[in-house]
């Protein structure tokens, strides 16, 4: 007989520790040991089984990985933390006696430094693991420097944040890495795509921050503590690869006057770059003085020795004083610093394969009103391209030109009502309100500022990073009668099976939406699966293999909507449609230019599953057959009993994933239901309105 | 060289001295033999030749002061600091006497006084050396104590100098009273002519011992005992032997080795002594007075610190300086990044997900909540909410106001990064219909009942249950209100009734179980209300039928008769087998069994002598096995193992199976012995039937488990299944041939009709496929069908149920 094993002493009751536990086995405070968890990255985790773990445990007791303290015993800043520990004694002690000097003297010399380089190292081992984990360090990055200074954060962190801050803008600014932005009631929603990882951050408006009180100041300063680290070291190598010396020069003057991102000065090594192109007035290049002139000057010289095919485009260039930053892609041939990427190798081309769409606003000059909110939008155009940007001089310093009339602006972002002229006369904007920067970003394309006027009904602001295809698209248009809703719940179940069996895609991305949020709460953390990014169109192939099967579940799937509307007599007599997508032969005439586009992909998508135009059974309009539906049911029931073979364990999550299925499936209802009575009212109200007059 | 050897031979007696006591007087007693003053001759030569030890010699500093040797104070303490180190000095400038001493060994009786003196007398001469005069040794005189010298002063008169006393504990003989002879210091050669060698402390003479004869001299001085030295013991005037323990030190000492090796023993019990220990002494340990050193300010001192004041007033050193961390703030901390060791162990954090359309600063109208939506949210508590925030719309960015909870997102976002237990989920992202099993369509399963076609209504109270003839034609059905009914099965007429039972409306029996004797012959019928089963025979079949039935139930009279004459059984019998009365003959009852117990199950073997009745509350009597025949009763088991719910006979085989509560039993009636045991793993079994085949079993639970029993495969269920959504009450299997249906019917109002085909072949498992669930039975407080049954041939289904009613499906 095998020896007897005792209890707890291998296997899961070994492998956790519970945080009392943790606490004890390193002999520090639960403080410290917070703030060593966050620093390390350290996590409490959910055993497989709470039981086995622990008999004594209770649902809230909180499990560490063993091994993940054992790593901590040898911690160097746990060191620094009991040295930090005697340092504070002795000072006390000093403070006691009141030797005030000598405490003074022992904190200026004495005090242990934390430093947390080694940990960056450990939890990053390459750059694109700090650059995947860049999200949130962002977002409290800006979070901070958005906030007022009080006793629980120091005026410097502050200070420190907003710096970070700044040259991260300064740096995406540069390489117009910049994909995606949204203006959310929250904040505004950037992303970036810093080799090849997507960041995505958020920063508030510009407002005083509220302050609550029950937000433990202390748990987010150690992040933020930690975060500056993290955000200084990429940002070192990001400054380093792209051939600027980190950190860049910091012009305490300009940002007085409120140059905003302008207060920076970005130096290439070897030689210094222009950073203060486009202001012809702005006192910032007051401040170069001498040594501005003195290289535009020689740049000028230079540039005039070098044969270039367009010596207009030249001028021009000088004239506004283009640096190798804002050379868009597009304009690659022409390099006004060649002797700087002859000296030093280091300087990285600007990127030809990056996206296309980076350029947008090249060609454009935009003038900034004053009601518009300066910094976003200024971060957001010289990132798609824009180099001449002007502002109202209430704006701060920096800009192009301060003079709205002046016949270089292209584009005019305002954001007030429509202002009448002394003369009753109605005042002309050449472009748009702020949210058509951000479509134009989003979009991909410099859109007609046509709809975007003072005054004007703008069109919805969507979010960028909702996956057309499934769900509830507001883009799309709603099914006009009854008879077209038949055809159309064909065609949308047949999407229904698509998206069934490409289900990695949509469970991900609702869970995202929907799920997760609840999830967070429940403070379970679900690792992600990698995010297919080939999922709608890898589904459409699987139906295109298996035609025979999709149209026999299709109908399977009728059957048990039938049965569903027959248990429940339908609660506002007529069935509503399920989740559309737009009928190939709806006159396209009356639709937007987006719209049209993604009825395009729509159908492309379709025909391509089909491997012909999706045709719309027409014998299926009308009313089913009594055998027909009596077929329908049999086959719900069947599924039912199918049920009873599964096992229990099955059965529940079938359950679940059924429950999931019909709860989404709800939602979208519900929006296009509320969709369809804003319209009717919409019409109803037009009509009255033509009645009127 | 010669010298050196000299030293090392001479060094011998004196460590002996110094270390054994024993010795010493040894060598002592050995001089005083000879000469008593020699020996510190001796020892002063040795002393001068520098062979002691520095506190020996600080000794002799201390003690032995002459006049003329007081005035060169300071010299001699440079001589003797010399001769510590370097005695090749002395010894080379005596070489010529020294030579001599080179063979000189421990003294023999015989030459030893003429030898060792004349040596003494050539070292006296080199100790005084630089004096005028030396005495002589034949000048001593015998009154002077031993080791006294003479030396000429200046004047040429004799100077005495007496040996120094040495002050430990050796000098002072105030304690010497084991010494038995007290003669003191005089030679033992005193004595000679007395027959007495002393005198003990007392006064009293102590007795020479007795000589040896002459031949023990004479063997003596041919060979020399162990231990010989050839001196005698001052105390008792025998030859004086060296023990063992003194030779082994001579050999070591000859050897050049150690004297005395401390043993192991010795050095592990060794006193400590603490002189140096945290007590403070009353006396000091040196006596040493301190030195000037420790009252003056050091200049070594003084002088770093002037160099150290010095550098400050010049600059070069900056007091309370914060130092300059050389090492830059930022670097390229990925120079040499390695590529990722992927840990197993590590979650990542998930991402933030990207915001929805929903929250834009000015999203599709449809995304704005309705006023009440709004209301709703706002009364639901923050974790119940499905999206933390609110829709709202704004038509101008200029009037966006600043989003209140944005720190309390981000400090959420913070406690969940640390905080929050993190797992590893996998989230299935298939079709849910792929999970469900792949099985047969039931419409390629047909023919099964799908439809009632048939109610039949007329019980008062629940039909508890019922039977279907084995022609076929007939419907028998038991229930609350005591009477037997049989129904034509297509058109749902009654037929017959009888009334066995008083009735459960008016507190009395019910019929609980009835059945058909299986065999096309006699048509009778077993009814079981309280504790008595009736045999019936309903005058529905033709004339024939009926009076072969008739006489099946009577031939039987006359047996128990005859088995109680011949004494076959004295015990009471378990049943009374009882002739009905003319007027229940009448109505069609042929027999009246009566049990102890209420019956609650019945069953017949198939060729229809037999049949089995369970009455639960029986105990060893709750299972009786009858026979039709002989009217005779008996109880299988002894003894009863747990509340039997059923019994049923085999098919084929002579096994009587026996379901208990939580067990199934299978016992051989032949041999008389349980087989096996079936462990279905359900709380409470209600009912069970056995496949005509006989390999597998249904049985169905209280706890709303069906289990379905491959006897060849294990005493485990094959498969266990949950779906009614109360308890089973009735499970059968339909007994005709090429129809693998089987049913269960449960408490709440449905019946689950299944497909279970069982393949002779041993490798495959029996197919089961749900058919159909027949709703149609209201359940009625808390019951729902009570009983089901298959019709022999078709497939047809009959049911039982609480409201009164029995259903035919087809």
């Amino acid at each position: 007989m095998a020896k007897i094993k005792k209890k707890g002493t291998s296997g899961a009751a070994k492998n956790y520790l519970t945080r009392t536990q943790a606490v004890k086995k390193l002999q520090i405070s639960l403080a410290n040991f917070r703030r060593l968890c966050i620093f390390k990255g350290i996590y409490p985790r959910e055993p497989r089984n709470r039981k086995k773990v622990s008999k004594s445990a209770t649902h809230s007791t909180v499990f560490y990985y063993a091994r993940d303290i054992q790593y901590l015993l040898h911690e160097p800043v746990l060191q620094k933390f009991r040295d930090h520990k005697i340092f504070a004694k002795k000072l006390k002690r000093h403070i006691g006696r009141g030797d005030y000097s000598s405490a003074k003297r022992l904190q200026a010399l004495h005090e242990p430094q934390l430093s947390l380089d080694h940990i960056i190292k450990e939890r990053y081992p390459t750059f694109t693991d700090a650059l995947r984990d860049l999200d949130d360090a962002l977002s409290m990055l800006h979070t901070f420097a958005n906030l007022p200074s009080f006793n629980g954060i120091p005026p410097d962190t502050i200070a420190e944040c907003e710096r970070l801050c700044h040259e991260w803008q300064h740096y995406i600014m540069r390489t117009q890495l910049l994909r995606k932005s949204f203006l959310s009631i929250k904040g505004i929603y950037y992303q970036a795509e810093v080799n090849g990882q997507d960041v995505l951050w958020l920063v508030p408006y510009k407002f005083a921050q509220n302050a609550p009180v029950d937000v433990d100041y202390r748990i987010m300063r150690t992040f933020v503590d930690f975060y500056q680290v993290l955000l200084g070291f990429v940002m070192f190598r990001l400054y380093t690869m792209e051939g600027l010396v980190y950190p860049p020069k910091f012009d305490v003057l300009a940002d007085s006057k409120g140059a905003g991102l302008r207060a920076f000065s970005l130096e290439t090594k070897g030689v210094k770059l222009l950073e203060y192109e486009g202001t012809t007035n702005g006192t910032a290049a007051a401040i170069e003085g001498k040594d501005v002139s003195k290289q535009l000057k020689t740049l000028s010289e230079k540039i005039a020795t070098i044969s270039t095919t367009d010596t207009e485009e030249i001028t021009t260039t000088i004239l506004t004083t283009t640096t190798a930053e804002d050379v868009p892609a597009t304009e690659l041939e022409f390099d006004p610093f060649p002797t700087a990427l002859s000296a030093g190798d280091d300087l990285r081309q600007p990127d030809i394969t990056s996206s296309s769409t980076t350029g947008i606003f090249s060609n454009c000059t935009f003038f900034l009103s004053r009601e518009t909110p300066r910094s976003p939008l200024e971060f957001l155009l010289r990132s798609f391209g824009c180099r001449r940007i002007g502002w109202d001089a209430v704006l701060g310093d920096g800009f192009f030109t301060d003079n709205e009339k002046d016949p270089n602006i292209t584009h005019q972002v305002v954001d007030r009502p429509p202002q009448q002229g002394p003369g009753g006369e109605v005042e002309v904007v050449r472009g748009g309100r702020p949210q058509y920067v951000w479509d134009c970003v989003n979009g991909g394309n410099l859109l007609r500022p046509d709809g975007y006027g003072p005054g004007e009904v703008l069109p919805p602001h969507l979010s960028p990073w909702v996956k057309r295809g499934w769900g509830y698209d507001p883009t799309a248009p709603l099914p006009e009668d009854e008879e077209e809703e038949e055809e159309e719940n064909v065609e949308e179940e047949n999407e229904e099976e698509e998206n069934e069996e490409g289900e990695k895609n949509k469970d991900e991305d609702e869970e995202m939406i929907d799920g997760v949020k609840s999830e967070e709460k429940k403070a379970t953390a679900t690792a992600e699966s990698e995010e297919d990014e080939s999922g709608y169109q890898g589904m459409t192939i699987d139906t295109a293999n298996t035609d025979e099967e999709g149209e026999e579940e299709e109908s399977e799937e009728e059957s048990e909507e039938e049965s569903e509307s027959e248990a429940k007599p339908a609660k506002d007599g007529k069935s509503k449609p399920k989740p559309t997508f737009p009928v190939v032969e709806e006159d396209e005439d009356d639709l937007s230019d987006t719209e049209l586009a993604a009825r395009q992909h729509q159908a492309e998508i379709e025909a391509e599953a089909l491997g012909k135009p999706a045709p719309a059974p027409k014998t299926r309009k009308g009313k089913k057959t009594a055998a027909e539906s009596k077929r329908e049911r049999e086959e719900a029931e069947e599924k039912e009993m199918a049920k009873i073979m599964m096992p229990r364990k099955k059965r529940k999550l079938y359950e679940k994933m059924v429950y999931g299925n019909k709860k989404r499936e709800a939602e979208v209802k519900e929006l296009q239901d509320k969709r369809r009575k804003i319209e009717k009212e919409k019409k109803g109200g037009k009509v009255a309105r033509r009645m009127k007059v | 060289m010669a010298s050196r050897n000299v030293n090392r031979k001479r060094k011998i007696p004196l460590e002996v001295e110094e270390i054994e006591g024993s010795l010493e007087n040894f060598v002592q007693n050995g001089a005083a033999d000879i000469g008593s003053d020699n020996e510190d001759d001796e020892l002063a030569f040795l002393k001068k030749g520098g062979l002691l030890d520095a506190r020996q010699s600080d000794d002799e500093d201390g003690g032995s002061e002459d006049d003329h040797q007081k005035e060169d104070e300071d010299e001699d303490e440079e001589e003797e600091d010399e001769s510590e180190y370097d005695s090749d000095d002395y010894s080379g400038e005596d070489e010529a006497e020294e030579e001599d001493i080179d063979s000189d060994e421990i003294p023999s009786d015989d030459e030893g006084s003429t030898a060792v003196t004349k040596e003494m007398k050539n070292a006296s001469i080199k100790v005084t050396e630089g004096e005028e005069e030396i005495a002589h040794y034949s000048d001593l005189d015998e009154d002077l104590p031993p080791g006294t010298r003479v030396v000429m002063d200046s004047t040429g008169n004799p100077r005495y100098l007496y040996p120094e006393i040495v002050p430990n504990y050796d000098s002072d003989d105030t304690d010497a009273g084991k010494e038995e002879n007290a003669i003191g210091n005089i030679p033992l050669s005193t004595y000679n002519l007395f027959p007495h060698i002393g005198y003990n402390i007392n006064g009293n003479k102590i007795m020479r011992p007795a000589a040896g004869k002459a031949l023990d001299e004479l063997l003596d001085s041919i060979e020399l005992p162990k231990g010989w030295t050839g001196l005698v013991d001052k105390n008792t005037g025998k030859e004086l032997k060296l023990s063992d323990e003194e030779l082994r030190i001579v050999s070591q000492i000859q050897r050049g080795r150690v004297a005395d090796e401390l043993e192991e023993k010795d050095l592990e019990y060794a006193p400590t002594v603490a002189w140096f220990s945290s007590k403070t002494e009353i006396m000091p340990l040196s006596s040493a007075p301190e030195p000037k050193r420790r009252f003056v300010p050091s200049k070594h001192e003084a002088k770093r610190v002037m160099k150290i004041v010095r550098a400050i007033r010049e600059g070069r050193i900056v007091p309370n300086k914060p130092q300059e961390d050389t090492k830059p703030k930022y670097f390229d901390i990925w120079a040499d990044e390695a590529p990722a060791r992927i840990d197993k162990m590590a979650l990542p954090a998930p991402k933030l997900p990207p915001p929805t359309h929903a929250e834009s600063y000015h999203p599709p109208l449809e995304y704005l909540p309705t006023p009440e939506e709004a209301e709703k949210w706002k009364d639901q508590d923050l974790e119940e909410r499905d999206r933390d925030y609110l829709p709202k719309n704004y038509n101008s960015l200029r009037v966006v106001p600043g989003y209140d909870r944005f720190v309390k997102e981000r400090f959420e976002r913070c406690l969940d990064l640390y905080l929050a237990p993190r797992v590893r989920r996998k989230k299935l992202n298939i079709d849910p219909n792929s999970l469900l099993p792949k099985l047969p369509s039931p419409r390629d399963l047909r023919p099964f009942p799908t439809t009632c076609s048939t109610v039949y209504k007329g019980h008062k109270g629940r039909v508890r249950t019922l039977g279907v003839d084995p022609r076929g034609q007939w419907l028998a059905t038991g229930g609350d209100d005591g009477t037997v009914r049989i129904w034509e099965i297509l058109t749902g007429r009654e037929i017959w009734r009888v009334k066995i039972g008083t009735g459960q409306e008016s507190g009395g029996e019910a019929v609980n179980v009835l059945k058909w004797r299986p065999g096309r012959e006699g048509g009778i019928l077993a009814a079981a209300a309280g504790e008595d089963i009736y045999l019936l025979v309903p005058p529905v079949f033709d004339a024939a039928t009926e009076i072969q039935g008739r006489e099946l139930l009577a031939a039987g009279w006359g047996y128990a008769a005859i088995l109680s004459e011949n004494g076959v059984s004295r015990k009471e019998p378990p049943a009374k087998w009882t002739k009905p009365t003319d007027r229940q003959a009448e109505q069609g009852v042929g027999a009246i069994v009566t049990v102890g117990m209420p019956v609650k199950q019945m069953s017949w073997h198939r060729r229809g002598d037999y049949f089995v009745t369970v009455s639960p509350e029986g105990t060893n009597k709750s299972v009786l096995i009858h026979q039709l025949s002989k009217h005779h009763t008996q109880p299988p088991f002894r003894k009863s193992k747990g509340l039997i719910q059923a019994a049923l006979f085999h098919p084929f085989k002579p096994h009587l199976l026996v379901a208990t509560q939580r067990y199934i039993r299978i016992y051989d009636l032949s041999a008389q012995k349980q087989i096996r045991t079936l462990l279905p793993g359900s709380r409470w079994i209600s009912s069970f039937d056995i496949h005509p085949g006989g390999d597998n079993l249904l049985v169905g639970s209280y706890d709303k488990r069906l289990l379905w029993h491959d006897l060849d495969l294990s005493s485990k269920p094959y498969k266990t299944m949950r779906y009614h959504e109360k308890a089973i009450r009735s499970v059968a299997y339909h007994q005709g041939t090429g129809m693998p249906l089987f049913a269960s019917a449960s408490d709440d109002g449905t019946i689950q009709v299944f497909h279970g085909r069982v393949v002779a072949d041993l490798m495959e498992n029996a197919v089961i496929v749900p058919l159909k669930v027949l709703k149609g039975h209201t359940v009625t407080a808390g019951l729902g069908v009570l009983d089901v049954e298959w019709h022999g041939r078709e497939c047809w289904m009959f049911s039982a149920g609480a409201d009164g009613t029995a259903r035919m499906w087809n």
